[in-house]
């Protein structure tokens, strides 16, 4: 949408950038959402100052948009007006709801190089599950992560348990977490045996139960989801049971962005979150902890999460191509790794792991690898059409059933029926 | 605040009643200074102590330079200033006039106006998002302080408020300035304001404690430091992913809503005076 005057002032540019950088200047937009802490923004602005200066034809502008849930809204609100950002990163599970919104291009049709198509396939498979849809790669994976177990040895050692292991299994989580409860005189729980969150986003810890019980969210072509099968209520039971009937976690719903602190505070001996917690809990705790993948039952598991590059339709080619060389240069085995190394996010391509950075951080710092080894058995954070309100029905169900207001199965029934209401119109 | 002001002012109940509204008070007063006391106790103290009350913890100031160094909230500030002081001043003078209009003129549909001024107070602003980031665009005005401020101008409810208060003086004293030749402007500029002055302090420090706290809005239509004002500047603290530092987050708060609270403590009496005058909560 130009104006006389922004147009005259893009005639002017356009005439005068050529005599004084030799080649014209391509302006990327970029929207990115901060969900780690410390001075990410910085980092962010350093590494696209690195860029420029290797790349002089082409200007970044990161824009620092929010939280996840308010770069999407930004986001489409801006495209709305015509005004959308070149390249955003937002959730790997808006993906279809970007699709559906007519936002966004795929990145097959434009990396065609022969170097181009080993960069599309050079990621980890667990991230481009979400990543793919139709055959086609929407979603770059940039800033991703996902659940594994923090335990603390020293509480380990305490109850008598090996200080070097966490549990294998759930039967072995259920009996860890028995040893480590400890009730005061009157009956109070002094501390608990393990903590899963269920605020804001219960149905991705809930993936960390229904993946390992052998049980698929949703289909991949995103219009139909399996909430109530067997393995997903058995799943739930078993989260349930840990607080309502073994009362080894705290009763209702526990905040998830408290749930580092009361591991910190010595309230819990052993919690789910997030890898991007790593460098965080390194930082903060003061005593020795591990961290394990997921405890397995029929097999091991746990969803990926975090968000992905998407390019916006409404832009000219060269700014697609600049996107592109930028995103290719972000995703690069050394950028990678110091992204991972820095925020703690899981480096997204196996050859990032081969650098000498990230080999030293790996091998000062064991914990940093045990993401990267269970991307093996990762699946695909929950995403379908219309991905909020179904995400939705399934929070509530599930937070119904934890506090206590329905049975499992009534509460996944209830949450399928209505899913299905919700995706009817996208099956076709 | 509005524990300190039932007691204000009105004939002082004896015996049972007054003790109880006097517990009544302090009981709403310390529920409404809890957070703020929380605050200030996890801001001063190591992030180990934030949710530990210990009287012989180690104060700091560490909390405070960290999240100081974590945004430029230098600029911020001027930000958010410059666009308070622009929607305030572009408010009172815009309300005045649209005020004194439908209050003291008769023209060809008043009423309707009014009426549409009145649905405008129904509409909540989150959902003219794209729409005035439209305007904005056509306007050429994305990203700017003026973007922020501009769709909140026209204030509907100043112009409620302003046109209710001028209704009430009466009319024997706009007669009388007329008579001694006063002009339209002059009656209203010499007569109408200084008699709503408790009204305008009110509505002062209503719009400008919204605006100090609106995020949605700018958030969205500014992309870079040069425009953007302190909520903004502060979100950079919420990570989602990670927990919440609320050591940090707390010194940021208190650092941000400094300002604002050393302003009410400071014109407490006549803020309090304003409201009860002005009949607004």
């Amino acid at each position: 949408m130009f104006t006389p005057l922004k147009r005259f002032a893009a005639t002017a540019a356009a005439a005068l950038v050529p005599l004084l950088a030799g080649a014209q200047t391509t302006e990327v937009s970029f929207y990115y959402p901060v969900a780690v802490g410390g001075p990410i923004t910085k980092l962010v602005d350093s590494m696209t100052a690195d860029f420029e200066k290797e790349n002089p034809g082409i200007k970044m502008k990161p824009i620092y948009s929010g939280t996840y849930q308010e770069s999407i809204v930004k986001a489409l609100t801006a495209m709305k007006s015509g005004e959308p950002p070149v390249l955003s990163v937002l959730l790997s599970t808006d993906m279809f709801t970007l699709i559906d919104e007519g936002a966004i291009v795929d990145w097959t049709g434009l990396a065609t190089s022969a170097d181009d198509k080993v960069w599309l396939k050079s990621f980890y498979p667990a991230f481009m599950e979400n990543s793919e849809t139709g055959g086609k790669t929407w979603g770059i994976p940039f800033q991703r992560s996902t659940i594994v177990l923090y335990w603390n040895k020293e509480m380990f050692k305490a109850a008598g348990l090996n200080p070097d292991k966490a549990p294998e299994n759930w039967k072995e989580m259920l009996q860890y977490a028995q040893k480590l409860t400890r009730r005061d005189a009157s009956g109070n729980v002094t501390q608990w045996g393990v903590q899963v969150p269920s605020s804001g986003f219960p149905y991705w810890l809930f993936q960390g139960f229904t993946t390992p019980n052998n049980a698929i969210l949703m289909n991949k072509s995103g219009d139909k989801t399996h909430f109530d099968s067997p393995a997903v209520i058995e799943a739930l039971q078993y989260w349930v049971d840990l607080s309502q009937k073994h009362k080894v976690m705290p009763p209702g719903i526990i905040e998830w962005g408290t749930t580092p602190k009361d591991f910190f505070e010595k309230k819990i001996a052993m919690m789910w979150t997030t890898t991007g917690n790593l460098t965080n809990v390194k930082n903060n705790a003061k005593f020795d902890f591990g961290v394990a993948m997921l405890p397995a039952n029929k097999r091991r598991g746990s969803p990926t999460g975090g968000g992905n590059f998407y390019l916006f339709k409404k832009s000219t080619p060269a700014q697609q191509q600049a996107a592109l060389k930028f995103v290719k240069w972000m995703t690069s085995a050394e950028r990678a790794a110091q992204w991972g190394i820095e925020t703690g996010y899981v480096a997204v391509r196996p050859q990032a792991w081969e650098t000498v950075a990230m080999r030293k951080y790996a091998a000062g710092f064991a914990p940093a690898a045990v993401a990267r080894d269970q991307l093996e058995y990762s699946v695909a954070e929950l995403s379908t059409h219309d991905n909020q309100r179904v995400t939705k029905a399934l929070n509530d169900g599930l937070q119904a059933a934890l506090t206590g207001t329905k049975k499992p199965e009534q509460a996944m029934k209830d949450a399928q029926r209505e899913a299905d209401r919700i995706l009817r119109p996208y099956r076709k | 605040m509005p524990a300190g002001a039932s007691t204000n002012g009105a004939p002082a109940p004896r015996g049972f009643g007054h003790a109880m509204e006097t517990a009544g008070a302090w009981l709403l007063a310390i529920l409404w200074i809890l957070p703020l006391a929380y605050a200030v106790w996890t801001a001063f103290h190591p992030a180990e102590f934030a949710t530990r009350f210990d009287p012989r913890a180690p104060l700091t100031l560490e909390n405070f330079r960290n999240a100081w160094n974590a945004a430029p909230f230098a600029r911020y500030f001027l930000n958010t200033t410059l666009l308070v002081g622009m929607v305030l001043a572009a408010q009172l003078v815009l309300c005045t006039l649209a005020a004194y209009a439908f209050a003291r003129f008769a023209f060809f549909g008043r009423d309707v106006m009014f009426m549409l001024v009145l649905v405008q107070l129904m509409i909540m602003p989150d959902v003219l998002v794209v729409e005035n980031y439209r305007i904005m665009a056509m306007l050429d005005l994305t990203d700017t302080i003026t973007a922020i401020g501009l769709p909140y101008m026209a204030s509907a409810f100043g112009i409620f408020l302003l046109r209710q208060t001028f209704k009430t003086v009466p009319k024997e004293l706009d007669e009388a300035a007329r008579v001694e030749g006063a002009s339209a402007l002059q009656v209203l500029w010499k007569v109408y304001v200084p008699l709503a002055k408790p009204v305008y302090v009110a509505y002062g420090l209503v719009s400008v404690s919204y605006h100090w706290n609106n995020f949605l809005w700018p958030l969205i239509i500014t992309n870079s430091v040069g425009s953007r004002p302190l909520t903004v500047g502060l979100q950079v603290f919420s990570s989602s992913d990670q927990g919440i530092d609320w050591s940090i987050i707390t010194a940021a708060t208190l650092m941000t809503s400094g300002p604002l609270l050393v302003a009410f403590i400071l014109f407490q009496r006549q803020f309090v005076q304003s409201f009860m005058r002005a009949g607004i909560r």
